[in-house]
């Protein structure tokens, strides 16, 4: 008994109270922000009552998972993606269906959505599985082997299917094995083979509708005309890798000596992007790839897919410095705002707080996340810094692609802004995250 | 050296990267801060202006168009109100019942599912039904829990007082054509107003509709009201007093449906002044009936009822151009007005006869039995010696081939031949026998009914010609005088006395013994030409010109009687109603 007490006194000591302190005045926000945007529906109270009710039960996972020592995840590895993988399957089973993703696991009066949890378990596995092969990382084994963790949990969520929601793996996986010391070049391989394969159809499909609707011919169009009518594009393929080999050659006989892997691996990820591309190009609907690059210029469906990117921009600068006033936002009040107590909350803030509450909000973001980078450089092993990079940098990419996105510069796409947008299963998730960080943080090495 | 069982190094490594992460995580925030800068501040202005805008929503209340009074202050055209039923969408966004509608479709007698669906669809403002009786209104007052969105207005609705006689004055009103929309959109016109069409409606639109009002109202996404600003008040138009004696008008109109063939003009000016007492084209049409099916029948009719003949019909003008023949005839040869002239009946020249109107001819006639009698031999040879070109000068002396200027619209211009105009348009040499003819006013020469009074109004003042216009003043709604006519256009036609006083004796001779008798009253002196125009078409047209009294001239009068025959018979009479008419009411008001 005295022991345990003993032990909570060290913990309310050495807790991270920045971050906790941040937290709670963001959950505040969200009440209010939620406040306000729902009464235009009429339906504050219940999206409150929902949201403090997430808050409540997160709460107490944030304090179940504060002391629980998170150096056992590192040997619950394996436990914890297979519990994540079957999470993940068995919502698929079981699951109902919203908005046509099958992804909530209903329980009457609220439903819980796997994705967001697991997502935080896979980090941990991650985490867990790099430290271990932390001496391993030039095998190529250990990159196929992390490629498989990765692709079983994109797939599942695919199936769902829940684009947006895998959008966040990838920068976190890059990032992890940035920390862990694979070579950047190879990271830049891969990035430079999946721009490749993703990014060539979405700029046919963007160019030839920029071609469609300003019917003006352009520089830039005409070439891209060009490039498709003639094959040109493959003798550019073939050009490019020429150029690199030759580059390569030229830097050889100047005594600048690369390891021949590395153009090779080159040539190979471009050739192998270009391919893919093809493929992507195949199974990708045009109404898909439409609504991805309807972000670059809303106007090419302006009562579709651009609506909604339109009207928030609309939103955030009507805002103005110092907004329209709590309730008095008339894009919120009057319903032009879509989605706005989830994916557009963000818009809210900046219509009815303006430029002053918006950018106080991006600041506590910053700090919430500078915090979580600092728990990662001071955390007791490699496991506890991996862990908390991954959540930092998970945190980061989901306020990231949020706020890009109700700013106009990213595609629109599902994606809540943490802590801030109504959603059970995003804030009890949320919260999970913080408890590691701050279990991280309590035992931290202290030299006294 | 924090972590515990890794080693320096690796940690280290992991502090490198940790800081490049770090870089990198600060220089996104930093993206993300400038991107907002820029949509709040840069760009704010603008974004609050489209959030404005796709909010705000005006709904227009049609201000009630001025009133147009005669010169006697009568109401030729004022408004009266009507109620309507409106489709209001926006107030409460709901359509009404099948139950509902079922009953509107009784109350109306007709289906009005569609036309409901479509405003709703479109959030739009629908008129359902117009001119609604009380007892309709009263109807749908009653039932408004089962109308939902639907509403019972006021709205104005022109109404001509006196629409045969002045509706060629007046004008009518009609919807803005999709044609035109583009350019009066930069006039402040929006798509479904009225504009005016012909006459004083047309040429003084500004100033007759007024400024509407309405609501502003803010509107949610989906189109429904949400508050309502403001409410503006329609200003009804400015009053436009014309100058038309309504009495005039109505004796000249009545006096030409009567006539023989009841088709023709008549036109009165103030001979001082140049103002449009009257101006009658005969048939008129009822401007009231304008949209109905009843104007459908003045579209096809035969007598062309729309048009006006006052100012858009083209006459040969006949004999009375022989007051012009006159004029020139005394002012350039100095001619001897005793020299006698036989008139036989026809007159010879190469192998073509030009007959006098009177078969067995005038016997001796000198320049002022001519004109008393009209004869043409007389006239002819006149022509002959003046030739075409002094002809055609004083044709255009007198104004002829031009606009009058009268602020009303479609003025024609008539015409005036030349023998170049021959030789490019007919490809025909310009010969004496065109002369001849159009020493009597035949031939290519074409004028409207106004010029004549216009004409028969310089004669009187001898050579001071006015610009006709028929209004005098506008008055706005608060009694402010926005707009006068003045008396500007000032041009004398410059012959000698010696002419305007040959001319007066013999035109008064013409009234007191000659072809014009008929119009002769006691007591008044007028003085006249008649004049029976041949048309190569049909029948002659008749002619009277005159003014009075001779002494002072007060009015002119042009009257034709379109294929009324003889001048003397057929159009004379009419001048004397008119005459009558405004003798009797100057002596009433010299008696009050």
């Amino acid at each position: 008994m005295i022991k345990s007490r003993n032990f909570y006194r060290h913990l309310v000591s050495v807790i991270d109270f920045q971050l906790i302190f941040l937290v709670i005045t963001l959950m505040f926000i969200s009440f209010a922000v939620i406040y306000s945007a729902c009464s235009n529906y009429g339906m504050s109270f219940k999206y409150l009552s929902v949201q403090l009710l997430a808050f409540i039960i997160g709460f107490f996972g944030f304090v179940l998972i504060v002391n629980f020592n998170y150096q056992y995840y590192k040997y619950l590895d394996k436990f914890i993606y297979i519990l994540s993988s079957v999470l993940l399957v068995s919502v698929l089973i079981f699951g109902s269906v919203k908005r046509g993703t099958r992804g909530w696991f209903n329980f009457g009066f609220i439903s819980f959505q796997p994705v967001e949890i697991a997502k935080i378990m896979f980090i941990l596995s991650l985490a867990s599985f790099l430290d271990r092969k932390s001496k391993e990382t030039g095998k190529i084994s250990f990159l196929i082997s992390v490629f498989v963790m990765l692709v079983v949990h994109l797939i599942l969520i695919m199936m769902q299917p829940d684009f947006s929601s895998t959008l966040s793996y990838f920068p976190v996986t890059l990032i992890l094995l940035f920390t862990i010391g694979i070579e950047p070049f190879y990271l830049f391989c891969i990035v430079i083979f999946g721009s490749l394969a993703v990014g060539i159809p979405l700029l046919e499909t963007f160019l030839s509708m920029q071609l469609q609707f300003s019917q003006s011919k352009t520089f830039l169009t005409n070439f891209i005309v060009f490039l498709k009518a003639n094959w040109i594009g493959v003798y550019a393929v073939v050009m490019i890798l020429c150029l690199i080999i030759s580059c390569w050659y030229f830097l050889w006989k100047l005594k600048i000596r690369i390891a021949p892997i590395y153009p090779t691996i080159l040539c190979i990820s471009i050739l192998l992007g270009c391919l893919s591309s093809l493929a992507v190009e195949r199974s990708l609907k045009d109404y898909q790839r439409k609504r991805l690059v309807v972000f670059l210029n809303p106007r090419f469906d302006p009562r579709g897919s651009g609506y909604n990117i339109i009207q928030s921009k609309i939103a955030i600068g009507s805002g103005k410095f110092i907004g329209k006033g709590f309730k008095k936002g008339t894009q919120t009040q009057l319903g032009f705002l879509p989605e706005q107590h989830t994916d557009f909350i963000f818009s809210v803030i900046a219509e009815e707080e303006g430029w002053v509450g918006a950018q106080i909000i991006l600041f506590f973001y910053f700090f919430f996340v500078w915090r979580a980078f600092v728990i990662a450089k001071n955390a007791r092993d490699r496991y506890g810094s991996l862990v908390a990079t991954g959540l930092a940098s998970m945190f980061m990419f989901y306020i990231v692609i949020n706020i890009s996105m109700v700013m106009g510069m990213m595609p629109a796409t599902g994606v809540p802004l943490p802590l801030l947008s109504y959603g059970g299963s995003s804030i009890f998730s949320s919260l999970c995250a913080v408890g590691i960080l701050c279990s991280i943080s309590t035992r931290k090495y202290t030299h006294s | 050296m924090v972590w515990q069982k890794e080693d320096k190094f690796s940690y280290d490594i992991f502090i490198e990267k940790h800081k490049t992460i770090f870089i990198f995580f600060v220089s996104v925030f930093v993206c993300l801060s400038i991107r907002l800068f820029y949509l709040q501040i840069i760009k704010g202005d603008r974004y609050r202006k489209i959030s404005d805008q796709q909010r705000m929503h005006n709904t227009y209340e049609r201000a009630p168009r001025g009133i147009i009074y005669s010169e006697d202050n009568v109401v030729l055209v004022e408004n009266k109100f009507v109620f309507v039923a409106l489709f209001y969408p926006f107030k409460q966004c709901q359509v009404p019942s099948d139950k509902g509608i079922g009953k509107l479709n009784k109350i109306f007698g007709k289906d009005v599912r569609l036309m409901i669906n479509m405003g709703y669809k479109f959030g739009k403002v629908v008129k359902l039904a117009d001119n609604l009786t009380l007892e309709e209104m009263f109807k749908i007052r009653e039932n408004k829990l089962n109308f939902k969105g639907i509403s019972v207005l006021k709205e104005s609705r022109r109404v001509y007082c006196y629409p045969e006689a002045t509706s060629h004055i007046t004008g009518y009103i009609g919807e803005i054509g999709a044609d035109e929309i583009e350019e009066l959109l930069k006039r402040d016109y929006k798509i479904g107003d009225y504009i005016g069409r012909g006459g004083i409606e047309q040429i003084y639109d500004k100033y007759l509709r007024g400024k509407d009002g309405g609501w502003q109202i803010e509107m949610n996404s989906i189109g429904c009201q949400i508050k309502e600003f403001m409410y503006i008040q329609p200003e009804i138009g400015a009053s436009v007093y014309s100058t038309i004696n309504l009495k005039l008008q109505k004796v000249a109109y009545d006096a030409l449906r009567d006539s023989s063939t009841g088709r023709g003009a008549v036109v009165v000016l103030d001979a001082k002044t140049g103002a449009v007492k009257t101006l009658v084209s005969c048939p008129g049409f009822d401007a009231n009936k304008i949209g109905t099916k009843d104007f459908n029948k003045y579209l096809k009719d035969k007598k062309l009822s729309l048009f006006n003949r006052a100012l858009q019909a083209l006459y040969p003008p006949g004999s009375v151009f022989k007051i012009i023949t006159f004029a020139a005839a005394v002012e350039l040869m100095n001619i001897n007005y005793e020299e006698t002239v036989l008139c036989n009946g026809s007159f010879k020249l190469g192998n073509r006869n030009y007959s006098c109107w009177r078969k067995q001819g005038h016997g001796k006639v000198n320049l002022f039995s001519a004109m008393v009698q009209s004869c043409n031999i007389y006239f002819y040879k006149l022509g002959l010696k003046l030739g075409v070109k002094n002809l055609r000068k004083y044709a255009k002396k007198f104004h002829l081939g031009e606009k009058m200027g009268i602020d009303l619209p479609n003025e024609k211009k008539g015409f005036v031949p030349s023998p170049e105009w021959k030789k490019s348009k007919l490809k025909m040499r310009w010969l004496h026998g065109d002369t001849v003819i159009s020493s009597i006013g035949q031939g290519a020469l074409w004028v409207t009914p106004l010029q004549m009074a216009c004409m028969i109004s310089a004669v009187a003042n001898k050579g001071i010609c006015r610009r006709p216009y028929v209004v005098d003043r506008i008055v706005s709604p608060n009694g402010d005088k926005i707009y006068s006519h003045k008396l500007d256009f000032e041009e004398r036609i410059s012959l000698s006395d010696r002419v305007w006083d040959l001319l007066h004796k013999a035109l008064l001779e013409v009234v007191e013994s000659g072809t014009g008798s008929r119009s002769k009253i006691p007591g008044i002196k007028i003085a006249g030409k008649t004049g029976t125009a041949q048309n190569p078409q049909g029948d002659d047209h008749a002619w009277f010109v005159s003014y009075a009294p001779a002494e002072s001239p007060e009015i002119a009068i042009a009257v034709i009687v379109e294929n009324g025959g003889g001048g003397g018979y057929n159009a004379v009479p009419i001048g004397r109603k008119i005459y009558e008419a405004y003798f009797n009411m100057k002596s009433e008001e010299s008696v009050k």
